[in-house]
């Protein structure tokens, strides 16, 4: 698309929301003003598994303010699972309440409502429960490897002969990676308001999907789709931990029923822990085989993860060792132990951002056994075609993001060595990894309104769509601007609400792409509408406003929808991108610095480079995050997290952080839709924790394989074989 | 969070007078309101002392300065007499929570914090500290925060503050006004306490007992001085391992020193052995190596945190190399 106007698409310019959200106007799911509202709170567990024997509520009863105490035996009935440990999905059921076993620590056991917050708070802490525990829990993944199981057969890759391929290497590694649990934590904890009203339930609710979470509501209780109603207008991020219903949402729509009022149910920050979902942890084994000139001959990428002993998600960590490379021989799979835990799902990148750490890990290791450069070693090993799905890349400028990154990022001063590079008591090093994901493009509707009002249009656009803080509303009043060719100030956007036409939500670097295309085909829908109806030949250039003139009418409306095409089917479609990373080591403390980060990333047409940049400073952040701090412990004997507030998730501060440079590289990819758009959002985190652990390799000589690289592990771990101190 | 009755005043003796064994003196409450509402503390009264008339920064005639227990942290680390005289006060001070924790704890209150210990902080969970005779959940549980010294198998946790390793390092006493209205003072090193079969007992206060003044020793640690927090991010996060060293040199000879750990005992842990053997001693890389061996060698870690063990070394060497090099 041209850029018509200085604000329509590729411009940098400043959030169309960001006045009301600094002003407090943008209103988040527990601000939406509802008279006559109720506060519930959840009450978690206190054993991992076992059953509920005895509930005591009568001190709990007695306390002022408190409606209703509701718990397995007054729930109402929901619809529950009718197989074992299904698989968890963006729109499935979540029944809560619906018996007395308790299958892990902090699962929900019961709800209180109140006439206020803290009511509800102080009640929740008094409801007595007597627990039979069973002392079958099992909370170690590492421990129980024996109970793995294979979750589906399709998820198994293999091509070629990996047997041969080793065999014909003359350099091999093979290695352990270990990845702990992680929680998506977005600042805007899990909230909802929910009301009944005339058997129809509208409920205000922190989602990144509106339309699964009508289905996932109208599945747990059983009610036609019609009578849901989710609002999600704005979302204060979600990481994946707002992809699905989360059940303190239905516990709100339970109790709104049971006490005739709207509900709202905003979980604590703890819960956020216990009930909100999280990063699973895995053990991932990669083997890597390669000749002396470089080319990799075979490839082993093995995952091992925990699910729940409820229901089953495999975050797909060999997804990107699938396609990335040129290796004619390989083979990736997953299996998952079933543990008394939480149940895992998407967290930013699920997949991508903890199997990257490992092939790109793995990669540095051969690279340095076999004396290559890491950034040779990559190009190298391009390829132009998806092995893995037999396909070609709709465009792939790996090698460009690598060559380019490596120039900006002045990598020719890296010692091969390590340990090389010092300064006082610092150890300096510099680290490389590349980095893809896919970039999905799915089915998304919409609709624009167009109002003429003394010669002035106005366009409202409207879907469910939601901004989950990434900067939605930006982008599409953009498109719509440059649409119609309309200033922005013309253009109104209106999200996340069911009652507007269905998008596939945010998630999984979809969003940006599928909403723009699907706003865009309304659009043109609606020019193409007017200009056939006053016989104007398509490609005539006449104002909007003119052609709304020309038909005789103020106001009129259009509804379209984009989606994948053939030419989409036929390719294998990925944003890739590299990162370098100058860490400084303490000698001595073991603590350390990110001085640099320099990303480079194809990522398809960048629709605005500002809210772009935002998401990939997260992204890399985030990705920090996972090396530096972040994991949630769990307790080997209780199975309950020790890690339960910010005090003690450690999450990356500005002093631990670097200099970042984010460099988009130009590119429109259309195979990939009409507007050449490619996710952005979950490529940012992607391949960061490898980039700074080779880095850290590179100034310490340790191979650090356990994240995150605290300084108790880093200080305690030895120097490679072949590395002189 | 459980209701509870709010008394505040601005004079001492209706303070003491309001206090009953259910009752909690607030300050800052950084730490007291965060396990009040993880039902930890369940306090039926709290009297809040902030506003006392303890807020002030003197000198006194010797030369040391005594400091407010309710003047804030912050404001306590940046005064320009103990930037000048306490400078390693100063230094431990500020690499403690963040600006803001800062500008809302007190100096009282940081005596008093409670340990981090994930059980404590878990009601569910045993933990001898918080519910005496429960068990200690950290001994065979995840400990790689916990005590390398002085610790019983009641339990094992350790004492969180920066700024008491640092006062540890100088030398203090701690004033403090007692219920029938006389006053007391407490060396700093008896005012915290080893567990041994009273791990619910952080320090020797008597019940009731409001703390109004830190006397700080003269100040003779303040040509060289460091504080070195190992820890699991640049800022906003307790020391694995702290170090406070302060000394003094005469004919290139360690005249006097205070040498302080924190992070691997229930209460700030002085360095007597590694103090001793520094004095009339050459301030020189091999010296500082002897007396971290010695400082360390009684140490006795868990499965979880044996890292502790060098990390303290290397910490003890890294604060003395950094304490020399500053005066040069
Ligand atoms: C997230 C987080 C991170 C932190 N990180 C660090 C860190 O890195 N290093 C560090 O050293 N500290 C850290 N802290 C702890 C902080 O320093 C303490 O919480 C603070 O010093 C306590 O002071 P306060 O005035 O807020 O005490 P309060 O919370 O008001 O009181 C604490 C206790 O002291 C008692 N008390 C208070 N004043 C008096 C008095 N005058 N006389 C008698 N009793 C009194 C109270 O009754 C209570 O039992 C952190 C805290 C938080 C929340
Ligand atoms: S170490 Fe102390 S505080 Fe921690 S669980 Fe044991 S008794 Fe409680």
């Amino acid at each position: 698309m041209k850029t018509k106007n200085a604000t329509g698409v590729g411009n940098a310019i400043d959030r169309v929301e960001g006045h009301l959200k600094v002003t407090g106007e943008a209103t988040y799911a527990s601000e939406f003003k509802v008279e006559n509202k109720a506060y519930g709170q959840g009450i978690n567990s206190t054993i991992a598994k076992g059953e509920i024997i005895g509930i005591d509520t009568s001190e709990a009863e007695k306390l002022k303010g408190v409606l209703k105490i509701i718990t397995y035996k007054n729930a109402e009935k929901l619809k529950t699972f009718d197989k074992e440990r299904p698989v968890l999905a963006t729109d499935s059921i979540a029944p809560v309440l619906q018996s007395n076993k308790v299958h892990y620590y902090g699962e929900y056991v019961g709800f209180v409502v109140a006439e206020t917050f803290e009511q509800a708070q102080y009640a929740a802490s008094l409801v007595k429960l007597k627990y039979k525990e069973d002392a079958t829990a099992r909370f170690i993944l590492g421990q129980n490897k024996d109970k793995a199981y294979n979750p589906s057969e399709e998820s198994d890759h293999k091509r070629g002969n990996l047997k041969k391929g080793f065999s014909e290497a003359d350099a091999i590694i093979e290695q352990t990676y270990n990845t702990p649990i992680e929680h998506q934590h977005p600042m805007e904890l899990h909230a909802t308001i929910s009301s009944w009203n005339n058997g129809k339930v509208l409920v205000y609710a922190s989602q990144q999907i509106v339309e699964d979470a009508v289905i996932s509501i109208s599945g747990t209780f059983q009610i036609p789709k019609k009578d849901v109603r989710v609002v999600a207008k704005y979302v204060g991020g979600g990481f994946g931990s707002k992809l699905n219903v989360e059940r303190h949402l239905i516990m709100a729509v339970m109790a709104s029923k049971m006490v005739g009022r709207p509900v709202q149910a905003t979980v604590t920050r703890s819960q956020m822990f216990t009930n909100t979902g999280l990063r699973q942890s895995n053990i991932q084994v990669v083997k890597l085989g390669a000749k002396k000139t470089g080319e990799l001959t075979g490839l082993l990428h093995e995952t091992l993860a925990y699910t729940s002993t409820t229901q089953e998600f495999q975050e797909p960590c060999g997804s990107m060792s699938k396609m990335m490379y040129n290796v004619a021989n390989a083979a990736v799979s997953e299996r998952l132990v079933p543990l008394n835990l939480q149940q895992p799902f998407s967290m930013r990148a699920p997949g991508e951002a903890t199997g990257s750490f490992a092939l790109e890990c793995a990669m540095d290791e051969l690279a340095w056994k076999l004396k290559i450069d890491p950034v040779q070693f990559r190009i190298k090993n391009d390829t132009q075609e998806d092995l893995s799905q037999e396909k070609p890349f709709s465009s792939r400028l790996l090698v460009e993001c690598l060559t380019i990154g490596a120039d900006e990022f002045g990598w020719n001063k890296r010692q091969q060595k390590p340990r090389a590079n010092k300064k006082g008591n610092w150890l300096i090093g510099y680290g490389v990894s590349a980095a893809a994901r896919a970039a999905p493009f799915n089915e998304t509707h919409a609709k624009v309104l167009l109002n003429l009002t003394n010669d002035t249009v106005t366009a409202t656009l409207q879907m469910d769509a939601t901004d989950i803080g990434t900067g939605s509303y930006t982008i599409l009043a953009q498109t719509v601007s440059d649409c119609f060719n309309v200033p922005l100030e013309q253009v109104v956007v209106e999200l996340g609400d069911s009652d507007f036409p269905i998008t596939p939500g945010s998630g999984g670097s979809w969003g940006a792409a599928s909403y723009c295309n699907g706003a865009k085909s309304a659009c043109d829908n609606a020019i193409a509408g007017l200009k056939k109806n006053r016989n104007v030949p398509k490609d005539e250039d006449v104002s909007i406003a003119e052609l709304l003139k020309m038909n005789q009418i103020t106001s009129y409306e259009s509804q379209s929808l984009a989606k994948p095409d053939s030419e989409f089917e036929k390719h294998s479609i990925f944003s890739f991108g590299a990162n370098f990373t100058e860490v400084w080591v303490d000698k001595d403390t073991a603590m350390y610095k990110i001085k640099r980060m320099v990303n480079v990333g194809s990522a398809g047409k960048i629709l605005n480079p500002k809210t772009a940049y935002g998401q990939v400073i997260g992204g890399l952040t985030m990705g920090a995050g996972m090396v530096i701090a972040e994991q949630t412990k769990v307790e080997p004997n209780f199975g309950n997290f020790i890690t339960r507030s910010f005090a003690d998730y450690h999450v990356p501060v500005n002093l631990d952080m670097a200099n970042v440079d984010v460099i988009f590289l130009p590119e429109e990819d259309k195979i990939a839709n009409q507007m050449g758009i490619k996710g952005i959002g979950e490529l940012g985190i992607t391949s960061v924790a490898a980039s700074i652990a080779n880095a850290i390799f590179n100034a310490t000589g340790k191979r650090m394989r356990d994240l995150p690289i605290t300084p108790e592990k880093l200080l305690m771990a030895e120097v490679e074989d072949g590395v002189t101190v | 969070m459980r209701p509870f009755t709010y008394t505040g005043t601005t004079n001492r003796n209706e303070a003491l007078k309001a206090f009953t064994t259910t009752s909690h003196y607030l300050s800052g409450g950084t730490n007291l309101v965060d396990l009040m509402k993880e039902h930890v503390e369940q306090p039926d009264q709290l009297i809040y002392v902030k506003n006392l008339q303890y807020n002030g920064i003197s000198k006194n005639k010797d030369g040391s300065y005594t400091i407010g227990a309710m003047r804030s942290n912050a404001d306590t680390a940046n005064h320009k007499d103990i930037r000048l005289y306490y400078p390693l006060l100063s230094m431990a001070m500020l690499s403690a929570a963040t600006a803001q924790i800062r500008n809302m704890a007190t100096n009282g209150g940081n005596l008093l914090q409670r340990t981090r210990c994930p059980y404590f902080f878990e009601t569910s969970m045993p933990c001898n500290k918080r519910e005496p005779e429960s068990g200690c959940g950290a001994l065979n549980g995840v400990n790689d925060q916990h005590a390398i010294f002085g610790y019983s198998d009641n339990c094992i946790a350790t004492h969180p503050s920066d700024m008491c390793v640092a006062l540890a390092a100088i030398g203090a006493t701690v004033e403090v006004q007692k219920v029938d209205g006389g006053s007391r003072k407490i060396d700093l090193e008896d005012f915290h306490r080893l567990p041994g079969d009273k791990p619910e007992k952080d320090s020797n206060l008597e019940p009731g007992e409001l703390i109004t003044h830190i006397h700080l020793a003269k100040p003779e640690l303040s040509n060289h001085y460091a504080y070195v927090k190992i820890r699991e991010r640049s800022s906003y996060a307790f020391a694995l391992v702290s170090v406070a060293a302060g000394f003094q040199i005469e004919d290139e000879k360690i005249s006097k020193i205070g040498l302080a750990m924190g992070g691997v005992a229930h209460k700030p842990w002085k360095l007597i052995e590694a103090e001793e053997f520094l004095l009339g001693k050459k301030p020189i890389e091999s010296n500082f190596g002897k007396a971290a061996e010695l400082a360390m060698k009684d140490a006795k870690p868990f499965e979880g945190n044996r890292y502790k063990v060098p990390m303290g070394k290397n910490a003890i060497v890294r604060a003395l190399m950094q304490a020399n090099n500053i005066g040069e």
